[in-house]
């Protein structure tokens, strides 16, 4: 379970996240939306260890992680899969999932850890051999998350997962998210689009400027046209309400 | 026609000596963006670790043993030359103080081989006798390091592709975030990389050191041509490092031999002005650089 | 400006008093008490200082890395002796020699300056330095080799008055002046210049200056100095030969540097001492062991005292001495100071109204495979708030840097006030009068918050016009001189950034997401400012913004990009009910 309380972030000296909280429990999906610049790559680079918050707590199960290294973090159950579809590039597909569970105290064989979710992508499997530089983003998409599944975190932040990603590609995607999280992993995800991850989210939550103005069950806000308002930098006093 | 051959043959087995070092760039660079300058001065004390190590009759078995040996000796130094750099990276906002670390850190070696054995050369017998090549008498030490850097290449495409610990090196040469956010334990590689870059000089030194200058001064000259080396193939790349070597290794021969041993160090220096301004980023180079 | 307290604790002007006094005390007392072996001594390590002193402004002020200065001591050193001893030239002819020859090696560093910076340059630099002693061997007809040249010049050994020669005067007149020239550098524009290439070249160019050209001055300057220890070096010993100037001597005056603290006045002359003095003189029969001794000290600072010797002891001193509380810049400040400047900012040059003061012809640019700016077309108007918006990767940002010159266009056009900028380098369009702000604040923390102001204006385009806001901030011109931005919080960097801009006196303002980091009423108040510049001081702005909140309520005209393409542009009311531009924010086809 994952807590986050009263984060102040930022990078360098610029301030960025001001008193953020909020809490996934597991098998939940939690969804941060908000527009460009609100900083939700911030708060979960911040959760995750990148980014050393100023002020506040994260808490993993109890634990006070606050700034603690990401290493540290993913071998202690909390992932981030970074935007951008990350994978190395030069690594063949095999390979990054192999890395990916590499963390993992007993690794056991490669089919046993990755069976499952390239049953879920059978096109990562049919290329388990091509350099990952060779597919294309929604694959690489893929692959990260394979990267991800195999170490069997507790805890899960996935930073735009459908950024740069074919619209066909995307409903598989979020689908595994939903499964995975089904596997009583606590999910936060990150997305820029308001339609793209309601429809699989349990809550969520809206950032404007670095701090959360808007919060509920993600049918709330599905229906809450103040909502979109947010995202199109409507004044409140121009919020429809 | 006989000269040029074995300007030649002795140049690729120099050069050879060079793409070592410039491999041990290489490997660390790769890791964490650090030109580690006291590598020319390692290799100088591999050779020594030969003068002290090999009997006077040369024999087989004990050389082969002591291979290893160096190896593992250079790895263990180079280890804690690694995290005693890697030490103020950590948290200081200086975030280029390995220049300076790593240079007085050769400068401390060569003047420890200065008081500890004098200004002059040593020299160290080779166990092998001469071998003849298209004609020439060459020593064989210069096969010797053109095996041993091919080896070398052989076993870090191995140990980068094949094992989970070289695979995750590798993957923090590519993407140092995704590494991270994978749980790679990046401080930890970064030193094993420094341990590997040892265990590379160090067997290149003691291998090559019937034919090397061992001196407190030499130091400078091969860390110079190995980093030649290194820029010619492109900073990072092994198989740019095995071809820069003998290109450095032969030219550095023909200026000797042309214009006499004095003028080797012109051609070396004309030669890294040459790259650096027409393509820095050598022949297989990656234009990335690791940040620490 | 008075007084001992300075930016870092102990001013510039402090430092080098207690310079300069050390440099004569150490000089006169010797020659005073008649003890020749310290006299010697005490010449020599003056020298060395004043190179040192070179070496710092090279490091520290340029950011460059040089490990060649041994060789240009050398070169100007040898080339006296050559001139003098093995052809007969007096003295004074031979030392315009050495001076010659430094500056030719000296400069000549300043190429591969331009291409490669780092170890790269310090590997080029130290191969020099190897190599230069192996040549005088070489070269043993026109050197006399490994032999050496001996000569005296007994004509500046001459006692004048306490005991001093000629040439202790000589000596101390050389290295005060260095000493005094680097302290007088940081005061004018080429200091400014140096020290912000060194720390980022994006903002030189964006403040009018090429870092280039910059580079290439210190090198000149330090040739110059170092080449006139070399020269002064003759006398002084009165012996040459190669190992004196073996690559250890330059590695030498690198670590002297860094071992006493980089960028300090007094660094030089601490760290010269330490590893000088100590081993040389105070354990002679250890004379070997001094190499290991620069090593291992050099070691030690770095990983202990990464600030150096006099650095830490600054850095102590200042959190004493530190004055707290802010800078006061704040945007009701900023509009009343700059609200003076109504009738002294009328727009310079003649543009018929209806011509646009930035105008982008089909712009198309690419990275590789993806498409940054795919037929850009874009009009801004003379006195107007223009905003771009779009999610990221739209080629906002591309679309700002390749109308400051920052990036350049594959195709299409840029003019700027009805100049031809597409192909001009971005320091040229700056100097024509555009200013812009990073996404993180170009403040410079090395410089004090005067001189961040005073760099704006170095090379604005007309420097008299910047006057009018110098005297308006006559009231804090004593604080600020005294102060740096470290400790100004993120907002008020900002401000300071926008003011640097005002200083530049453009009439084109570019800002990248200036609003980033931001508190709501910080947001509102930057609102209010950037209508004043528009509206009091006639300025034209272009600005990158994802806050749409605050690009509705000041801009004039909006341009909507997506992938690199136009896909909406007008007035503020037209574009927030645009369906294509609500689709694109909110994701929701439905809008």
């Amino acid at each position: 379970m994952l807590e986050v309380r009263n984060l102040h972030s930022g990078y360098g000296r610029v301030p960025v996240l001001h008193d953020v909280s909020l809490a996934v429990h597991p098998g939940e999906v939690v969804l941060v939306l908000g527009g460009n610049g609100a900083g939700k790559s911030t708060l979960l680079r911040s959760i995750a260890g990148f980014i050393k918050p100023t002020r506040g707590a994260v808490m993993l199960d109890g634990r006070d992680i606050t700034g603690q290294s990401p290493e540290i973090n993913a071998r202690q159950g909390l992932r981030l899969i970074l935007d951008g579809h990350r994978v190395f590039p030069e690594l063949s597909v095999s390979d990054n999932i192999r890395l990916g569970a590499a963390i993992r105290p007993d690794p056991g064989d490669f089919e046993s850890l990755a069976g499952e979710v390239l049953a879920f992508f059978p096109i990562l499997r049919a290329k388990l051999r091509s350099a990952a530089r060779d597919l294309s983003g929604g694959q690489q998409q893929m692959l990260a998350l394979a990267q991800a599944f195999v170490a069997r975190p507790a805890v899960l932040l996935c930073d735009e997962p459908s950024l740069g990603i074919a619209q066909a590609l995307i409903p598989p995607i979020l689908e595994f998210l939903k499964n995975w999280a089904g596997q009583g992993v606590a999910l936060l995800i990150v997305e820029q689009q308001i339609d793209v991850a309601l429809a699989i989210a349990d809550r969520a939550v809206v950032i404007e400027r670095g701090a959360i103005t808007l919060s509920g069950t993600a049918d709330e806000l599905k229906r809450d046209r103040r909502v979109q308002d947010i995202y199109l930098g409507l004044g409140a006093a121009d919020r429809r309400s | 026609m006989d000269e040029l051959i074995i300007i030649l043959v002795r140049g690729i087995g120099l050069g050879a000596v060079f793409s070592l070092v410039a491999m041990s760039f290489n490997v660390v660079h790769n890791a964490s963006g650090i030109l580690n300058f006291a590598q020319g001065n390692m290799l100088i004390l591999g050779g020594l670790f030969g003068f002290f190590t090999l009997p006077q009759e040369p024999e087989l078995v004990r050389w082969l043993l002591l291979v290893p040996a160096a190896a593992l000796f250079y790895a263990a130094v180079l280890a804690v030359q690694g995290w005693v750099t890697l030490l103020p990276l950590r948290s200081s906002v200086e975030q280029h103080s390995w220049l300076i670390t790593t240079l007085a850190v050769s400068v401390i070696i060569g003047a420890v081989i200065l008081i500890a054995q004098g200004p002059f050369a040593l020299s160290v017998k080779s166990p092998f006798p001469n071998f003849a090549l298209l004609g020439t008498r060459t020593p064989t030490p210069y096969a010797l390091a053109v095996v041993l850097a091919v080896a070398w290449y052989a076993a870090l495409h191995w140990f980068h592709t094949r094992t989970v610990t070289g695979l995750a090196i590798s993957a923090i040469a590519q993407d140092l975030e995704a590494a991270q956010a994978a749980g790679i334990r990046v401080r930890r590689l970064q030193i094993l990389a420094f341990a590997i870059s040892g265990a590379i000089v160090g067997s290149a030194g003691f291998v090559a050191a019937p034919v090397m200058s061992i001196s407190a001064d030499s130091g400078i000259i091969y860390v110079l041509n190995g980093f030649i080396a290194a820029v010619i193939g492109g900073l990072g790349s092994n198989a740019g490092a095995l071809i820069g070597g003998p290109l450095v290794g032969v030219a550095s021969m023909y200026a000797a031999f042309q214009y006499g041993g004095q003028y080797q160090n012109v051609v070396s220096l004309a030669l890294l002005i040459g790259v650096l301004m027409v393509r820095p980023e050598g022949l297989f180079g990656r234009t990335r650089a690791r940040r620490v | 400006m008075t007084g001992l307290r300075g930016p870092d604790g102990l001013s510039d002007r402090a430092q080098l008093g207690l310079g300069i006094a050390t440099v004569i005390a150490s000089v006169a007392l010797p020659a005073l008490t008649g003890n020749p072996y310290w006299s010697h001594t005490f010449h020599l390590v003056n020298l060395y200082i004043a190179v040192a002193v070179l070496q710092n402004v090279l490091l520290a002020d340029a950011g460059q890395v040089s490990f060649g200065q041994g060789a240009v001591f050398g070169a100007a050193a040898y080339s006296v002796g050559i001139a003098s001893s093995l052809h007969g030239a007096a003295f004074p002819v031979a030392a315009a020699f050495g001076l010659l020859a430094a500056l030719a090696l000296g400069s000549l560093y300043a190429l591969p300056a331009l291409r490669v910076q780092g170890y790269y340059l310090g590997f080029v630099t130290l191969s020099v330095a190897m190599v230069f002693p192996e040549l005088l061997v070489s070269f043993n007809d026109y050197t006399n080799g490994i032999n050496g040249i001996t000569r005296a010049v007994p004509a500046l050994n001459v006692p004048l008055v306490w005991g001093l020669t000629p040439l202790s005067l000589l000596v101390i007149a050389l290295t005060s002046g260095t000493l005094a020239a680097h302290a007088a550098l940081r005061r004018t524009r080429m200091g400014r210049r140096m020290r912000v290439a060194a720390v980022s070249p994006e903002a030189a160019l964006a403040l009018g200056f090429s870092p280039g050209h910059v580079r290439s001055a210190a090198f000149v300057i330090a040739a110059v100095g170092t080449g006139l220890a070399g020269v002064l070096y003759v006398p002084v010993v009165g012996f040459l030969s190669p190992s004196a100037f073996h690559v250890e001597l330059s590695i030498f005056f690198f670590f002297s540097v860094i071992v006493g603290g980089r960028g300090r006045l007094l660094g030089p002359i601490l760290g010269v001492w330490i590893l000088h003095l100590v081993p040389n003189v105070l354990m002679v029969d250890l004379v070997n062991y001094r190499l290991i001794g620069y090593g291992v000290v050099a070691l030690m600072i770095m990983l202990l005292f990464p600030d150096g010797l006099v650095g830490s002891i600054e850095n102590r001193l200042r959190r004493r001495l530190q004055q707290p509380g802010s800078a006061d810049v704040g945007v009701q400040w900023i509009m009343a100071v700059t609200g003076t400047g109504r009738a002294k900012v009328a727009p310079a040059g003649t543009l018929p109204g209806a011509t646009p003061v930035v105008a982008v012809d089909a712009a198309r640019k690419a990275y590789d495979q993806v498409i940054a700016l795919d037929d850009v077309t874009l009009a801004v108007m003379r006195g107007t708030i223009h905003g771009l918006v779009g999610p990221n990767g739209s080629g906002k940002t591309t679309l700002l840097n390749v109308i400051s010159g920052l990036a350049r266009v594959d195709q299409g056009r840029v003019r700027i006030l009805g100049h031809d900028t597409t192909r001009l380098p971005a320091w040229r369009t700056a100097r024509l009068g555009v200013g812009r702000t990073f996404q993180t604040p170009r403040v410079f923390d090395d410089l004090s918050i005067w001189e961040n102001l005073q760099i704006g204006a170095d090379f604005g385009r007309d420097r008299r016009r910047a006057d009018w806001l110098f005297a308006a901030l006559r009231d804090v011109e004593q604080r600020w001189r005294a102060q740096r931005p470290d400790f100004l919080p993120h907002a008020q960097r900002r401000l300071l950034e926008v003011l640097r801009v005002i200083a530049m006196d453009c009439d084109v303002l570019l800002l990248d997401e200036p609003a980033a980091g931001l508190s709501p009423e910080e947001r509102r108040d930057f609102a209010t400012l950037l209508s004043h510049l528009r509206d009091v001081l006639g300025k034209t702005i272009i600005l990158v913004e994802h806050d749409l909140d605050l690009v509705w309520r000041v801009a004039d005209r909006i341009t909507v990009l997506e992938a690199g393409a136009i896909i909406a542009e007008g007035a503020p009311e037209r574009i927030v009910n645009d369906p294509k531009v609500r689709a694109l924010f909110t994701g929701k086809r439905d809008a």
